[in-house]
């Protein structure tokens, strides 16, 4: 017994703080590429992140297989991603950065009253496919089977990335755009086809996050609006550029939302802010930030 | 971030059009609250009316730190409401006069202000308009548990301010004219007080903070200490937008807490012209006559919401008045 | 080296000064003493430390490992915007003023910065004093032509000059200038030249510079740095003939 709770009871509600980290971390993880790469915030993520949710509903009643879907959204927010860098994002380079963080903000409210027109205001139901149903006893307790697939998938997904970024003559032109753009110029790569690249795969993820948490959370238009605060608190605590940042931090905040929510259900919400005030006080940099991004 | 500067923009110009803007210029809070005085003939619809003088306010507090200062700043919603629901708390809760009621908004809100700016100036750039989106949302969060006090998600309700109580006068809001001169005097009043700050020589810091923040910090200033007073500034008048909200709409929304209330601002400065003195005005006149006549016509006033930003940002950065500004001294 | 406890005789000194950036060490335990009223050169080659160790003893960011004496009292690790009411001030290797002020708004903000840093009362246009003093810089700096342009608008040379005027605003004993005449015409380098040795008559200069040939026949110290390390000190004839300095520096070929 910890605080009035079994033993039990805390390792599952740490485990589904995981699950809730893991969705954070495929949006900070996203967030912080685009970041790190473009040095754009994107305002839209949380946007991106609904889109996926509601790409899922569509292509689930299209394709009616699960894992089809999961593969074909990310593309096709992906899709919607690359035509918003080249025709949106393109034109403001070099005109500061605050001008693209206002349009992406912009966006998001054409993106999310598109889909309110197109689906409707009600939320939409997504449910996890069949073989998921249920739950597994995982030594402690039994737990949603679904939610361990997230987990998984998440670590599956941030180790293609990491060895996409470090092992692939492709992330080796992306680390070192984010390093110095000018020297991948000079090497003769066409950066701007890297940004377009970087940005598409920052919203796919975005995207995949969305589908993934579909079945958690409730398809709704607005739904991205409280996610991209979830994700900016993640990037703030993680580090802003940093994937290693990303996943820890993603996952602290949702063991740290989740275990608030036991001990104190109404500070639940408040308690990722907590925790990111107490690291813009001990390390403003974030836990794995380096002090050069934050100008 | 590159921003109309009148004085210069008008240099060389002899055209009549440009004499008339510079003596705008010269005589700024005249000009404005000139206009706001008659504005109500104008616009024959005095709800609409004090509507644009409240989010002009509001857009005017926060174009101290983004426009003048040169920091986007997407937390000035908490501001905005700390002021509304100070002062609506203190009525509802304590009966307490409406005119302590309203010092009691802005001061709230430049405590609030104290407080995020103080975490938020921690980190520089890009950070900050994410970290003042985020400890906004968290005042969100507190003031929706706090329901006893706020209302929680209804909202709070029963801000009744309506006779005012001023000896030898018998004013009543519930006459739209009286109400929209009540919220006018407030107005004239932190225009004034504005209008004073950009003047004086903390005003040159924050134009020098904009232009080049190492260089000012080689000339002596302390930055971080500096940001951080605008931003409290910046606050006090939001708060004060805030107070006469809750008192003007008789109850306070918990969406005034939102992040999309901030987003309302930077819309507004940008549509008027960020860092120009009239921008915010035009910017909130603009936004809600379009909001009141589209929403007449469709629900998805949202979608133009979004389209005036990427509009604005794509091809008239420099907004409605700056635009007009740099046409005016061609 | 010279004598440290020859304090009167010396404003500034850097004490066993290293930086290093990672691991990369970029400064080694270079200890330096600046004369008070002179005119002290730093010189060296691409990558010798100049800049790093102009920017540590002003203040930019403070040493890995070592002190910054001013006038006997440590200053290491005293936040920048300090430096100016000590009466330091220093102007950057990149042009750096406020770009879309006027020449006459940018030297009164630095002058406004020594006395009204927090006044968000008077009008600004109440203190005619500074005002006059803001174009009496300009004056000394030749700009008195230029009060209403904006920064942006001037020539290269006149924007180096403007820094200057805005380093001169807090009245410094100390002046720490940043390769000050980089890329200049020639014209315009003469001029600023000038400048500096008029300059250095009233106060002590401290000045980073590539090109030696420049500062040998104004200044009366030099302090040559190589791989981040001190490599000679003293007056322009004995670094002249000091050998280590040919090998390194002028076998270069003349710069």
């Amino acid at each position: 017994m910890i605080g009035g709770f079994p033993i039990e009871l805390l390792a599952l509600q740490l485990f589904t703080g995981l699950a809730l980290g893991s969705v954070f971390v495929l949006l900070a993880v996203g967030l912080s590429l685009i970041f790190g790469l473009l040095t754009v915030v994107n305002f839209a993520h949380g946007a991106f992140y609904m889109l996926g949710a509601y790409a899922g509903v569509f292509f689930i009643g299209y394709l009616g297989n699960f894992w089809l879907t999961l593969a074909v959204v990310p593309f096709a927010v992906g899709a919607v991603g690359l035509g918003v860098e080249r025709w949106l994002v393109r034109p403001l380079y070099g005109r500061g950065i605050d001008y693209p963080l206002m349009l992406t903000f912009g966006l998001a409210y054409i993106l999310v009253e598109v889909v309110r027109i197109l689906f409707g205001a009600e939320g939409m139901p997504f449910d996890a496919p069949d073989a998921l149903m249920g739950a597994v006893n995982i030594g402690v307790g039994y737990f949603p089977a679904y939610r361990l697939f997230v987990i998984a998938a998440t670590a599956v997904l941030v180790v293609a990335l990491w060895l996409f970024l470090e092992k692939t003559s492709y992330g080796l032109v992306i680390r070192a755009g984010a390093r110095d753009s000018e020297i991948v110029r000079v090497l003769g790569i066409d950066i701007s086809l890297v940004w377009l690249v970087v940005f598409g795969l920052g919203t796919a993820v975005a995207g995949l996050a969305g589908v993934l948490s579909a079945p958690m959370r409730s398809v709704f238009p607005d739904m991205g609006t409280t996610v991209l605060v979830e994700a900016f608190v993640v990037t703030v605590v993680g580090g802003m550029g940093s994937l290693a940042g990303a996943v820890v931090a993603g996952l602290l905040v949702g063991v740290v939302v989740s275990m608030t929510s036991l001990f104190a259900p109404a500070m639940a919400e408040v308690s990722m802010f907590a925790l990111m005030a107490l690291v813009l006080l001990v390390r403003p940099q974030g836990l794995f930030g380096k002090k050069g991004l934050m100008g | 971030m590159t921003l109309a500067n009148p004085q210069e923009e008008l240099k060389g110009s002899g055209r009549r059009l440009a004499g008339v803007v510079a003596l705008m210029a010269r005589h700024r809070v005249l000009a404005v609250l000139g206009f706001l005085l008659v504005f109500p003939f104008l616009l024959p619809y005095e709800a609409l009316a004090v509507n644009i003088l409240i989010y002009g306010l509001f857009a005017l507090g926060f174009n101290l730190v983004f426009g003048y200062m040169g920091v986007l700043s997407f937390g000035h919603a908490a501001f905005f409401g700390l002021g509304s629901y100070a002062t609506g708390i203190v009525i509802v809760h304590y009966g307490m006069h409406w005119f302590p009621a309203i010092l009691v908004g802005a001061v709230a809100a430049g405590l609030g202000a104290a407080v995020i700016g103080a975490l938020a100036i921690r980190t520089r750039g890009i950070y900050f308009a994410m970290v003042t989106l985020a400890l906004s949302q968290c005042v969100y969060y507190l003031v929706y548990q706090l329901e006893d006090l706020s209302g929680g998600e209804n909202g709070l309700r029963g801000v009744d301010v309506y006779d005012l109580g001023l000896p030898g006068l018998e004013l009543t809001l519930l006459d739209p004219l009286t109400k929209y001169y009540f919220v006018f005097v407030f107005v004239a009043l932190a225009v004034w007080l504005f209008s004073r700050i950009l003047a004086s020589p903390f005003g040159a810091v924050l134009e020098a903070l904009r232009e080049n923040e190492d260089r000012a910090r080689a000339c002596g200033t302390n930055v971080a200490l500096s940001k951080w007073l605008a931003f409290v500034i910046s606050g006090l008048f939001c708060g004060l937008a805030g107070s006469l909200n809750a008192i003007h709409l008789t109850i306070v929304p918990i969406e005034s807490l939102h992040y999309h209330t901030s987003g309302l601002a930077v819309m507004m400065s940008l549509l008027g012209g960020m860092g120009t003195f009239f921008g915010p005005f035009v910017g909130a006149l603009t936004f809600l006559v379009l909001e009141d006549v589209i929403t007449l016509v469709t629900v998805h006033w949202q979608l133009f919401v979004g389209a005036l930003f990427v509009f604005f940002i794509l091809f008239l950065p420099r907004g409605i008045w700056g635009s007009f500004l740099r046409w005016a001294s061609r | 080296m010279t004598d440290m406890t020859a304090d009167e005789n010396h404003i500034l000194r850097a004490e066993k000064i290293t930086m290093r950036f990672g691991g990369f060490t970029a400064l080694n335990n270079v200890s330096v003493a600046f004369p008070e009223g002179q005119l002290t050169a730093i010189i060296g080659p691409n990558g010798a430390g100049k800049s790093t160790f102009f920017n540590v003893i002003s203040g930019a960011f403070p040493p890995s490992e070592g002190r910054i004496v001013f006038r006997g009292r440590e200053i290491t690790g005293t936040p920048q915007h300090r430096f100016t009411r000590l009466g330091i001030a220093k102007s950057f290797q990149i042009t750096n003023v406020f770009p879309q002020l006027t020449a006459l708004e940018n030297v009164r903000f630095a002058i406004q910065c020594m006395s009204q840093r927090f006044n968000i009362w008077t009008p600004r246009n109440r203190y005619r004093v500074m005002e006059e003093q803001a174009a009496h810089l300009l004056e000394m700096v030749e700009l008195h032509q230029h009060h209403h342009r904006l920064a942006m608008n001037l020539a290269h040379g006149e924007q180096r000059a403007l820094e200057i005027a805005l380093a001169l605003a807090c009245d410094p004993s100390l002046l720490l200038l940043d390769e000050p005449t980089a890329g200049m015409s020639p014209e315009e380098t003469i001029v600023m030249m000038d400048l500096i040795i008029r300059l250095a008559g009233e106060r002590t200069v401290i000045l980073v510079e590539h090109k030696m040939k420049l500062v040998m026949g104004i200044s009366n110290h030099l302090i040559v740095l190589h791989h981040g390390e001190l490599l000679a000190e003293g007056t322009p004839d004995e670094v002249r003939a000091n050998d280590e300095v040919r090998r390194v520096y002028l076998g270069q070929g003349e710069h």
